[in-house]
Parts: structure tokens; sequence; C-alpha cells
């Protein structure tokens, strides 16, 4: 079989299969994906390998060490090394993908398949991910397990580097200075600029004179310990010209550190934020049930207190840093983002989102965010805040579930208020949920001691609470709105099924304690059947 | 057809008036809006208003000759501009004492300037609409339930009921009432008198004893309800009868 017909039938063949991509996916996300569940054990467990294995080397220093701690170091630690350097090259990319292109390419052209080509193609990724600088600390790893070269101890060091890849505190720290590469480019060839010339002018006016620079790595070793402004002492210019020499150069010195602090600095500054939003958003990824906010308007400030307040999770998005920084203060999880465009959205995971709540002072606004988050989850809980009337139409439209209008519950509240007072008050305080009264909705479970009832038996009185209402889903009715029906202050004589809802008033512990109560006599019946 | 309830001037028809205007009309209020922007004015009229008047709210005499004039024992300061409300309700409360201010505003802040200018009831809207979207987003049922008791059935009405001298409620202790089997209404709190003019919660455990001058808040079916107010006075003009 020649080599080109093997080759496409290989790549095809593990295109096709499922178990290959299933596995190479595993593996990429074990390597790569900071998201994934079990990367963090990975992670773990190879910073074990990595500390263990430098103990070792540093003990070995001194001391011979246990044969077996030795095999440890050299077969298993090494062992896993040289695999996990194997799976990282494996998983850089889809060498068959290449292949089959080429293949596609050479049918659609009506060529040859070019073997060489591909081949080259393939080796040259490869060699990209070979050369890529956290691979070659990863190789450089490796090394330290061959004991009879004694120089290839120092590569120990790069087993401490490979740290680097396991904690991503350290790796965005990288990231951060990778941002000013061109800055540190510049600084570092200004130093080297000054080290030269210093380093060769000293060396020329005190070779004969400074018994100390004997060479010219002496003169460039005291050119940059007096650059860096450390200045040992254990070289000093002992003629007239030298010591000149030293005043400009320290001067430049105290420039050039300034300017490297200078790049540090503003490169933390610029890149701060965005590392802190990494953090938000794999914190947040982390939580199930969670709302988004989208705008963070007085409305949605009221909102987040009181969300905190239930001690429930919630995530902020608004396009003013301003704003953000305000949520951040309150210690509200918060991002910088546009909710109108799709990159806001991209990193969230949907599945865990509760509802999105879309609440900034403009209707166009929060209509483009409700097609926004509608292109990500169809089915996601949707509330959002109108100002015009004109755009209940266009909001429904776009998506949203439920629509608020502060200027409709003014309305609606300021009718009654005239009339009722303090019905009105009373209602609000339940809703706020000041002074300990609530109102609130409490299931029939099935199995629990409400199921099969009659309102008249049980006794709410006894546990200080109210019954209001019942609220019960027609059951005939099968359409995605599912009919549900309030029945006030139903009579003795109302049987509950499992699945109604009670609505109860009373104060926070009654409440409780009464869900409790309908939850414990609802598992002890399961508990029985079984 | 339903009586005219009572008169009420609304300052204001910007987004909150219009609201505020309808929903008074639809409960059969006669609203009478000041304002003093032009394009407000003219959708005030586009949406059928009977009595508009043009207002200038830095003018005092202008004012008080207009409360005056009709006889206006309700106010509802409802501009959108916060500050306008609260400028309002001090002009109002200097002039008169016996008044009813009811303002509106979008902050804890202006609620507390609100008050302290003396309005007797402040709404903040912003408070109430981001409750209603925790509820909507937490406990639904409690929503509808609400709605439905305050907003979709109209059948069912809140309602605050003065307990008369000598009534058969005076005196008794709330517990033993037995408010529910017999009128079929539910008592959610009381403004007690001799704990101070404070709403609590009936569900609070306290015992109330029951006196007149207390209020009783209740929620029911307005006919209900109505039997119940009837019984209530006639047991208290009997006794006054018979005594």
């Amino acid at each position: 079989m020649k080599l080109s017909t093997f080759l496409v039938n290989l790549a095809f063949h593990l295109e096709g299969s499922q178990k290959y991509k299933k596995i190479k996916l595993f593996f990429k996300n074990l390597l790569e994906n900071d998201d994934y569940k079990y990367k963090k054990y990975f992670d773990y467990f190879m910073i074990f390998l990595i500390l263990s294995s430098v103990a070792i080397i540093i003990e070995e220093v001194k001391t011979p060490i246990n044969k077996w701690l030795y095999y440890y170091d050299i077969y298993f630690v090494t062992g896993i090394f040289l695999v996990e350097y194997l799976l990282r090259m494996w998983v850089y990319n889809d060498s068959r993908k290449i292949i089959i292109e080429e293949f596609e390419n050479s049918i659609f052209l009506e060529k040859e398949f070019d073997t060489k080509k591909v081949l080259k193609e393939i080796i040259k990724k490869k060699i990209e991910y070979v050369t890529s600088p956290l691979a070659i600390i990863d190789l450089l790893a490796i090394l330290p397990s061959y004991r009879e070269l004694r120089i290839l101890r120092v590569f120990v060091l790069f087993r401490v580097f490979k740290l680097l890849r396991y904690s991503q505190n350290i790796t965005h720290f990288l990231q951060v200075l990778a941002s000013k590469k061109l800055e540190l480019f510049t600084l570092l060839l200004l130093v080297t600029f000054v080290v030269l010339i210093s380093g060769i002018s000293i060396y020329v006016f005190e070779e004969q004179q400074n018994p100390n620079i004997s060479t010219l790595f002496d003169a460039f070793y005291w050119s940059l310990v007096t650059i860096s402004t450390v200045g040992y002492g254990d070289i000093t210019p002992q003629t007239k010209e030298g010591r000149a020499i030293t005043l400009i150069i320290i001067l430049t010195g105290i420039g050039l550190i300034s300017f490297a602090t200078s790049i540090i600095v503003s490169a933390f500054n610029e890149k701060m934020d965005e590392v802190k939003e990494n953090r938000i958003i794999q914190n947040i990824n982390k939580l199930n049930n969670f709302y988004i906010i989208c705008g963070y308007t007085h409305m949605a400030e009221l909102l987040a207190n009181r969300l905190k307040r239930e001690k429930k999770f919630f995530i902020i998005l608004d396009i003013k840093k301003e704003k953000i920084e305000k949520a951040l203060s309150k210690g509200y999880l918060a991002i910088t983002a546009d909710a109108t465009k799709k990159e806001a959205f991209k990193r969230i995971d949907f599945k865990r989102v509760k509802a999105v709540v879309t609440l900034t002072e403009k209707d166009m606004h929060n209509i483009f965010i409700c097609l926004n988050v509608r292109s990500f989850s169809k089915d996601v809980f949707l509330i959002s805040r109108t100002i015009d009337k004109n755009s209940y139409k266009k909001l429904k439209l776009a998506g949203a579930d439920y629509l608020i209008s502060p200027y409709e519950t003014a309305g609606i509240f300021g009718a009654k208020i005239i009339e009722q007072p303090i019905a009105i008050e009373a209602i609000n305080d339940i809703l706020t949920a000041k002074k300990n009264a609530l109102c609130d909705q409490v299931e029939v479970l099935k199995g629990s001691f409400l199921e099969n009832r009659r309102v008249g038996e049980i006794d709410l009185g006894k546990y200080k609470l109210i019954l209001l209402g019942v609220i019960r889903v027609k059951e005939e009715d099968f359409s995605i709105n599912l009919k549900k029906e309030f029945f006030f202050n139903p009579r003795a004589d109302f049987k509950l099924k499992a699945n109604d809802i009670l609505i109860i008033m009373g104060y926070n512990i009654s409440i409780n304690n009464f869900k409790t109560l309908v939850t414990e006599s609802s598992i002890k019946n399961a508990r029985k059947k079984r | 057809m339903l009586e005219k309830k009572d008169k009420v001037l609304l300052f204001g028809y910007g987004k909150y008036g219009e609201q505020i205007a309808k929903e008074l009309l639809y409960n059969n209020y006669e609203v009478y809006i000041a304002e003093y922007n032009k394009r407000n004015l003219k959708r005030a009229k586009i949406d059928g208003f009977e009595h508009i008047m043009v207002v200038d709210i830095e003018n005092d005499d202008e004012l008080t000759n207009l409360l005056l004039d009709n006889g206006f024992r309700k106010i509802f300061c409802a501009f959108d501009n916060e500050e306008e409300n609260i400028y309002l309700t001090i002009t109002f409360k200097a002039i008169f004492k016996k008044i009813d201010i009811i303002a509106i505003c979008e902050s804890k802040e202006t609620e507390r300037k609100l008050k302290l200018a003396g309005a007797d009831k402040v709404i903040d809207t912003m408070e109430a609409a981001a409750n209603r979207i925790f509820f909507i987003l937490e406990k639904q049922a409690v929503t509808e339930a609400i709605d439905h008791i305050l907003f979709k059935d109209p059948s069912l009405a809140f309602k605050e009921i003065k307990i008369p001298p000598n009534s058969f409620l005076d005196g008794v202790n709330i517990k033993d009432a037995k408010l529910k089997s017999r009128f079929d209404i539910i008592v959610i709190g009381i403004v007690d008198k001799e704990l101070g003019n404070k709403f609590t919660f009936i569900t609070k455990g306290v015992s109330h004893k029951l006196d007149a001058g207390d209020i009783l808040v209740v929620i029911g079916k307005k006919e209900s309800i109505d039997r119940f107010e009837k019984e209530l006075y006639n047991s208290s003009q009997n006794y006054t009868n018979q005594g």
C-alpha cells in the first residue's frame, strides 16, 4: 500500500471514529481547558510530582538517596512528564484534518495527492508546538533525570518553571507581561546598549590600573551591577575617567529602573480588570441557578440588594465601567460588557442561568439584549423593563417572558393607595419583606400530610399562618403556558391535590417551620412506601 | 352606573402621571390634572381627560386658588422629576394643614426628603418594581395571587374597617371573633390603638383585644365585606338605640 493511501485512509478512519474524538477531547480538556471540572485535580497531581522530584534532586546533592526514591524520580515522574509532553503535542492540533483537507483539494482540483506537502505541514505544526516557550520548558524539565550528565541538574529549575503551567495566577502574571512585549524588548535593548558601552569604556580605562578588572566579562559584570543600582562594591572604579563613567551610568540606571517599573505597573493596570473579569466569570460558572442582571441602574441596584439579602446568586453586566465599579464595591459579581453584543454571553453557561433580567433605561437597549439572550438560549426565563407602552409588543416579540414597568406599578399602586392606604402599606411590607412578615408559596408535595386533605382539616392557625388562597394548575391543559387557577380563600371542604400551591402569609419562622414539616412528611411517606 | 368617588388633583402628566391618571379614572375617581409642560398637557387632552389645568408650580397664589376653588382634599404629586414633587409637597404643606399628599419618588433619598416635607404617603416606584421582579423570579405563585387579589378579580377587595364603638367586635379578642367562618373574610392585620398606631400582622401571635377605633385590614369578596361592615354598624347602632 502506498503511503498516501494509508494516510488518507487513516485520517478518514479517525475522523469517523467517535471514540477517538472523545478520547482526544478528554485529554484536550484535561490539559488545556481551565473550565473543565477535572483539570484542577490533574494540576494538583502534577504540582505534587514536581515538588517531590525537586525535593529529591536537592536532597541528592549532599547525601545518596534511597533506591526507591531514585526509581520514583527516574521512571515514574519522568515517565509521566514524558507522557504529558507527548499528549500535549498530540492535542495541539488535528493532523488528520490537514490530510483530509489536502485530499479534498486534490480531488477538487484533480491533482495528485501531495504526500510530501502534507507531511511537511504536519511536521511544521508540531514543530510550532515544540518551539513554544512552555513546551521548551516541559522538555527541559524531563532532562534532569539523566544523571550521568551533571550539568543537566541545572534543569531542575525548569521543573520549577513547569509549575507555571498549573497555577493560573502565575499564568495570568505572564500574560500581563506578555502584553508589554514591545516595551520590555525596548528596555532590554537599551540595557544591553548601556552595559556594552560602559563595560567597554571601563575596560579600556581601567584594565591596567584596576586589579579587579582583568577581563571584559568583569567589566560587563560591574556595569550591570552599577546600572541596576545594586552596587555590590566588589569592583570599584579607580581612575578619574572610570569614576566619570560611573556617574553617568548611575544616572542612566535610575532612569532605566523607573522605566521598567512603569512598564510593569501600567501593564497590570491595563490587564488587571481583564484578569479580574476572568476570575468572576469562572466563579459564576461554578454556580448553579444564578441570575444575570443587565444594566446596573437604580432599579437593578435595588433588585441586587434584595437578591443578596435572600442569598441568591447573580451577576451584573453593564457597559459603563463606573457602574461596574460601584457594583463591585458593594461586593457583587459584576463585569463590564455590552450585553447587546454576542461576546458578553459567550462564556456564560446558560444551562445554569435561572433567569435574565434586563433593566437598562432605554427600551431599545432592552430589546437588543432580549434578542441577544434569545440567540443563546431559547428557554431561559427573561424579564425586561419597559419604558414606553409602544415597546410592549416589540419586547414580547424579542422574546421577553415578563415585562415590568415602574410607571405602571406606580399607577396601580397610586390608585389603590388613595382608597386603601393601610392595605397597600401592608402589601408593601410583605413584598419588601420588612418586619419579617412574608407571603410565601408552599407546594403540596406528593405524600405530604397536605395531600388529599380538606382545607378545613388543616388548622393553619395552629402554625400561625393565614391561607390566602390556592393555585391549581389545570391538568387538562398541556400547552406551554400552563393555565393556573387561583382559588381565593377556599372553603373548608376544598380538597387539596398534589402540585397545588398554597399561598400563605405569616412570619418568617412560622413559614419556614411549616415548609419543613411539609417536606419532612413527604419524605417520610415516600420511605414508607418503599 | 357607579358613582364618582372623590376628586383627586394630580400634578404632572409625564410617564408616571399618565399611568396614575388612567388608573384613577378606571377606579372612578374624578381626576383633575395640573401640569406646566405643554407637550404633556396636549397628551392629556388627547387621552380624553376633562379637567386639565395649566399651572405654574412656583406661583403660590395660583396654587392656593386652585385648591380653594375646587376643594381638593387629596393631592398626587407625580412629576417625573423628583425635585418638583418635593417642592410641591413642601409648598402645599406650608399653606394647608389638612390635606393628603401622596408623592412619587425613585429613591430612598427622595423618599426621606418627601417624608420630611410632610408627604402622607410616598411611593418608591423603583423599590416596588425591583421587589416585583424579585417575586416574579423567586415566588411566582405569590405574585400571581397578589395580582389576582389586587387587580385581576374585581370582586375581591382589600378593605380597612374601623371598629365602631359598642359593635359586636368591641372588646372581643380577635381569636374569638371567627370572622373567617362567619363572614368568609380574611383578616390580615390590625392597627391597634393600644399598641400604638402601628400596623401589625395578625399572625404575630399576639392576641389582640379589639376596641372601638381599631382598624382591621381584611381581604374578601366585596359582598362578604359589605355584609360584615353592615352587620358591624348595625350592632353598633342597635346598642346606641337600646341605650
